[in-house]
């Protein structure tokens, strides 16, 4: 009798030791970390970097570079698919920040190594570049990269020098509208590429914003992301006095890519680049 | 004074006081007088208006204390059909998208609720309840689905006044406006008649009331108000329901008068809450928020009192 129970106890031990054994990480196959990215700027980085071969999951939100679409998608950037991630067996998670921020501890809990990425500024994109190639191993690379961005922001910081600063109103949301505070990405954008943000301090760096608020700031730029078209906004009650859609200097999609103005990533610089164009037009 | 004035008295100069408040705060011009501040007030009144007198023929007719504008599933079905629209990036069409989904829900809680011809009370309320769960069911998994969209979908949830109205918009609001009060004036003339509808349904059929008929009609008509009124304005709870009691602490019984003084008092009690939520806080709160922040505390005072 005692002879079966120990038979089955050292049974039910190798069992559990086993299970246990097969839900540990294996280790990297190679010297290169598999990465599992759920933010499409860290992404987008990684790709500039030329690592994007390291990248074994994304989320759907990961579009640019096009190459990226070939890789295993695992949910999408609010709603991800904790065990596709863990299948992918990742050495590292990158994540961003806010929404992501329980699920990188849910990860970090379950020891996964994860890292947090959210640029708040245009300065941190070069930041975002350097912590990123350390992490995976490109550090000249970055090193090169976030030297480049540095220049190219400071080139675009000296030719709005002296220049005058039009006034730029962001929609990013309709009903309710909304907008973005200096303090937001966007708004830091806005203000490198030499425009003058009308809600530079909000309660929240994405808020809820009053109507009468944008006809009072008179803005000489409007840059629309809420889906509406150019007929119905000029068509808005009481907008009629608004400098930007007297001249109807409204900018949507097609006139600026959002991911140049929204994400933080080197192709930041391109949107500076299409909103001072834009902007020497004053 | 005689005591029956006292009430209407109290809201005439509430509403007056609120009014002016809200249109010429902050001294601003005449253009965002007339075309920004008079619009979002338009809105607010009427939406105000709607709840609480649909609330109170909806208690009346449903026998039902606990009656208030969104039980029959209507505002579910609205609110379903707008934000569909919206996430679906048709954004300038969610008015339609939320009027197209009062209507559906209208069409199915109808059939359910129907019987060989008839049309009586508990059928109408379980329908109506079971097809609000199953739109509220949809928003939630619109919600789950389209996470990033979540203001547009919190928006009409939460009830969002500051709808910005393009010209031609305004124009169909108030094509929609005129036919409402043309449809409420009509409910305020079906008010004897659901006074004598909460005595029973033989008694009323005895004096000659059709009273399938009459519950079909009024339910038609209080859809398609509440309908519009969420299409415009999302949803804002408790208006539908607190208001009808508070005016019954004051004026018992006749539901020509309980309707009016509910329809005066949830237009002007709205217009103050929402004039609470633009300015309690640096950013605009959600005025349902407010009206239960506001309306609870003040019934519940009333409930200790009386």
């Amino acid at each position: 009798m005692r002879k079966t129970f120990s038979i089955i106890s050292l049974g039910i031990i190798l069992l559990v030791v086993g299970a246990v054994s097969s839900c540990q990480k294996t280790p990297p196959s190679s010297t290169e970390p598999r990465l599992v990215v759920l933010s499409p700027e860290v992404a987008e980085i990684i790709a500039a970097l030329g690592a994007e071969d390291q990248i074994v999951g994304l989320t759907q939100e990961c579009d640019f570079p096009p190459q990226l679409s070939k890789i295993k998608k695992v949910g999408n950037f609010g709603l991800v698919d904790r065990e596709a991630v863990i299948a992918l067996k990742p050495d590292m998670i990158f994540t961003s920040s806010l929404e992501h921020d329980a699920l990188a501890q849910e990860f970090s809990k379950l020891g996964y190594t994860v890292h947090q990425i959210y640029p708040r500024s245009v300065r941190d994109i070069s930041h975002a570049v350097t912590h990123i190639g350390e992490k995976i191993g490109r550090v000249a690379e970055a090193n090169s990269l976030a030297r480049e961005l540095e220049g190219k922001i400071e080139e675009l910081r000296r030719r709005s020098e002296g220049k005058p600063r039009p006034r730029v109103y962001m929609e990013i949301y309709r009903d309710p509208l909304m907008s973005v505070s200096d303090a937001s990405y966007v708004g830091d954008l806005i203000e490198t590429a030499g425009g003058n943000n009308v809600f530079d301090v909000l309660e929240r760096d994405y808020c809820r914003i009053d109507a009468e608020d944008v006809v009072a700031a008179k803005p000489d730029i409007i840059i629309c992301y809420s889906q509406e078209t150019l007929q119905t906004i000029l068509n808005r009650k009481g907008w009629q006095d608004i400098p930007a859609i007297r001249n109807k200097r409204v900018y949507f999609e097609k006139d600026i890519n959002p991911d140049w103005m929204q994400r933080a990533t080197p192709r930041a610089i391109l949107g500076m680049e299409r909103l001072r164009e834009l902007l020497d037009t004053f | 004074m005689p005591r029956r004035l006292i009430y209407p008295l109290i809201i005439l100069a509430l509403g007056v006081a609120v009014v002016v408040a809200y249109l010429f705060s902050g001294a601003p011009d005449a253009n965002v007088i007339v075309n920004i501040r008079l619009p979002r007030l338009i809105l607010t009144l009427y939406t105000g208006m709607v709840l609480a007198a649909v609330g109170s023929v909806y208690q009346l007719m449903l026998a039902n204390p606990l009656a208030e504008p969104y039980i029959l599933g209507v505002s579910s079905g609205s609110a379903f059909g707008a934000i569909l629209t919206g996430v679906l990036g048709l954004t300038l069409l969610m008015p339609v998208g939320g009027f197209l989904g009062a209507g559906i829900t209208l069409l199915v809680v109808w059939s359910l609720a129907r019987r060989k011809g008839s049309f009586d009370r508990s059928r109408l309320l379980i329908a109506g309840v079971i097809a609000g769960m199953f739109f509220s069911a949809g928003i939630s998994l619109l919600m789950y689905l389209f996470q990033k969209d979540s203001m547009v979908i919190l928006g009409t949830l939460m009830g969002n006044l500051g709808h910005v109205f393009t010209f031609r918009e305004w124009n169909f609001f108030l094509g929609l406006l005129a036919i409402s009060l043309l449809l409420m004036i009509w409910l305020y003339f079906k008010s004897t008649a659901l006074d004598i509808l909460s005595g029973g349904d033989i008694y009323a059929g005895s004096v000659g009331i059709d009273v399938p008929a009459l519950r079909k009609k009024v339910f038609i008509v209080s859809s398609l108000l509440i309908g519009i009124t969420v299409s415009f304005a999302g949803i804002i709870g408790f208006v539908g329901l607190i208001i009808p009691h508070i005016v019954r602490f004051f004026i018992p019984s006749g539901q020509k008068r309980i309707y009016l003084y509910s329809l005066l008092s949830g237009g002007v009690f709205l217009l103050l809450c929402d004039l609470i939520a633009k300015n309690i806080a640096v950013i605009e709160l959600p005025v349902g928020v407010i009206t239960a922040a506001v309306g609870c505390p003040f019934f519940m005072w009333l409930m200790l009192r009386k």
